[in-house]
């Protein structure tokens, strides 16, 4: 047997091998460098996303004051919408101001901007409670509150609107008038204009049994009112 | 990514697989990378592994396929000392006439041997005779049937014959 690799037979070339090849051993520092790159990356991206929702969101929060209010296009529903404001604060909070002596009727005259030639002042299904000048749509305009028996507000509103037209598709025969009937939040409104006069009269009657008696309201209201432009 | 109870089982061949490494790429900062990407790929397809089977053999897998897709490419386009030897693996004793000279030269010859042979022949010599790997075990790593492990293995000897018997006449 020679102890020349070249000439070794097969296993003592194996053996060779196994014992006289150097085997290298892995750097220290290998596997403290693989379990650093083994840990799990962090979750880096998440700040700046969230940086930057934050920053739009205080942006968009900045300019919401400035962006332009999504109203609606139809004047009458503008309208609708601030006399049922109006009624709503009137169901909750009252009147601000109850004005309900003749002779205080000039000064709601000059306060509102619209004269009463008549006044409904109540009767023995509505009472009377208050009257009050009000500032709907960029408009002044004349509030009368009253109450029926079983303790339903109604708000007339009376406001000057010369080139508002009464949506003819909503319009209901009501005695000798034709009144339109709006549905909105909740409440029923009849809409109507007297020369240049928009007026409303707002309640939360508004199943159709209570129809009639709603109709029956604007009649009382509408007979003994008669607002006008003083000026 | 693999749990700590498998990295701590992989980890145990690090030494074993960067001998391996060392000698398929032939250099130390080759070798590190390889062996890195090797347990960064196990860790991150540790849940491809079965548990009961041989981890070792798994891990020197994952190491040939990625020395034969990236570094083999590199190695080719390195250059090779003349002698066949890189730098860093000059032997220290080459000159130095002593009482182990001649096991001393053998044992250099040998290396350089080795790394001479084609990769092929290199890494079914080290999987078999040197980590001492069953032929079944060897066949899987290098995807071929057990017969031609063993066809390898006697072409591989007879190649390394062949080299060393060239640096017996030099």
């Amino acid at each position: 047997m020679s102890d020349r690799p070249s000439e070794m037979g097969d296993e003592e070339l194996a053996r060779r091998l196994a014992s006289g090849l150097p085997r290298h051993e892995a750097p220290a520092h290998l596997r403290g460098r693989i379990l650093r790159q083994a840990r799990p990356a962090r979750p880096t991206w998440w700040a700046p996303a969230v940086a930057a929702l934050a920053t739009a969101l205080g942006l968009l929060l900045l300019f919401v004051p400035l962006l332009p209010r999504i109203t609606p296009a139809d004047p009458v529903q503008r309208l609708v919408r601030s006399v049922v404001a109006e009624h709503t604060r009137a169901l909750l909070w009252g009147a601000r101001r109850a004005e309900i002596e003749p002779a205080s009727l000039p000064w709601l005259t000059q306060e509102s901007g619209i004269g009463l030639a008549k006044l409904f002042g109540g009767d023995d299904l509505l009472a009377f409670t208050a009257a009050e000048p009000v500032y709907l749509e960029q408009n002044r305009g004349v509030a009368l509150h009253y109450r029926d028996a079983d303790g339903h507000l109604l708000t007339y509103v009376a406001l000057p609107a010369p080139g508002l037209t009464v949506p003819e598709a909503k319009r209901r025969q009501v005695d000798r008038w034709r009144p339109a009937l709006v549905h909105e939040a909740g409440f029923a409104l009849w809409v109507w204009k007297q020369k240049d006069v928009a007026c409303f009269l707002i309640t939360d009657m508004v199943s159709e049994g209570e129809l009639d008696r709603f109709k029956d309201y604007f009649v009382r209201v509408r007979v003994a009112t008669e607002p006008y432009l003083p000026y | 990514m693999a749990d700590g109870e498998f990295q701590r089982d992989a980890l145990q061949h690090i030494n074993a697989l960067y001998n391996f490494a060392v000698y398929l790429t032939r250099k130390p900062p080759d070798a590190e990378d390889l062996v890195q990407e090797t347990y960064l790929r196990a860790f991150r397809f540790s849940h491809r592994f079965a548990p009961g089977t041989h981890l070792r053999a798994w891990m020197f897998q994952i190491m040939r396929n990625t020395f034969l897709t990236f570094y083999r490419l590199r190695e080719r386009e390195s250059p090779i000392a003349e002698d066949g030897v890189p730098d860093w693996d000059a032997p220290m004793f080459h000159d130095a006439p002593d009482q182990d000279s001649v096991a001393s030269e053998a044992h250099t010859d040998l290396e350089r041997a080795m790394h001479h042979l084609p990769e092929e022949f290199r890494t079914v010599l080290l999987l078999a005779e040197v980590e001492g790997m069953p032929l079944e075990e060897v066949a899987r790593i290098m995807a071929c049937p057990v017969g031609t492990v063993k066809s390898r293995i006697f072409r591989a000897k007879e190649r390394l014959r062949g080299l060393l018997r060239d640096y017996d006449v030099k």
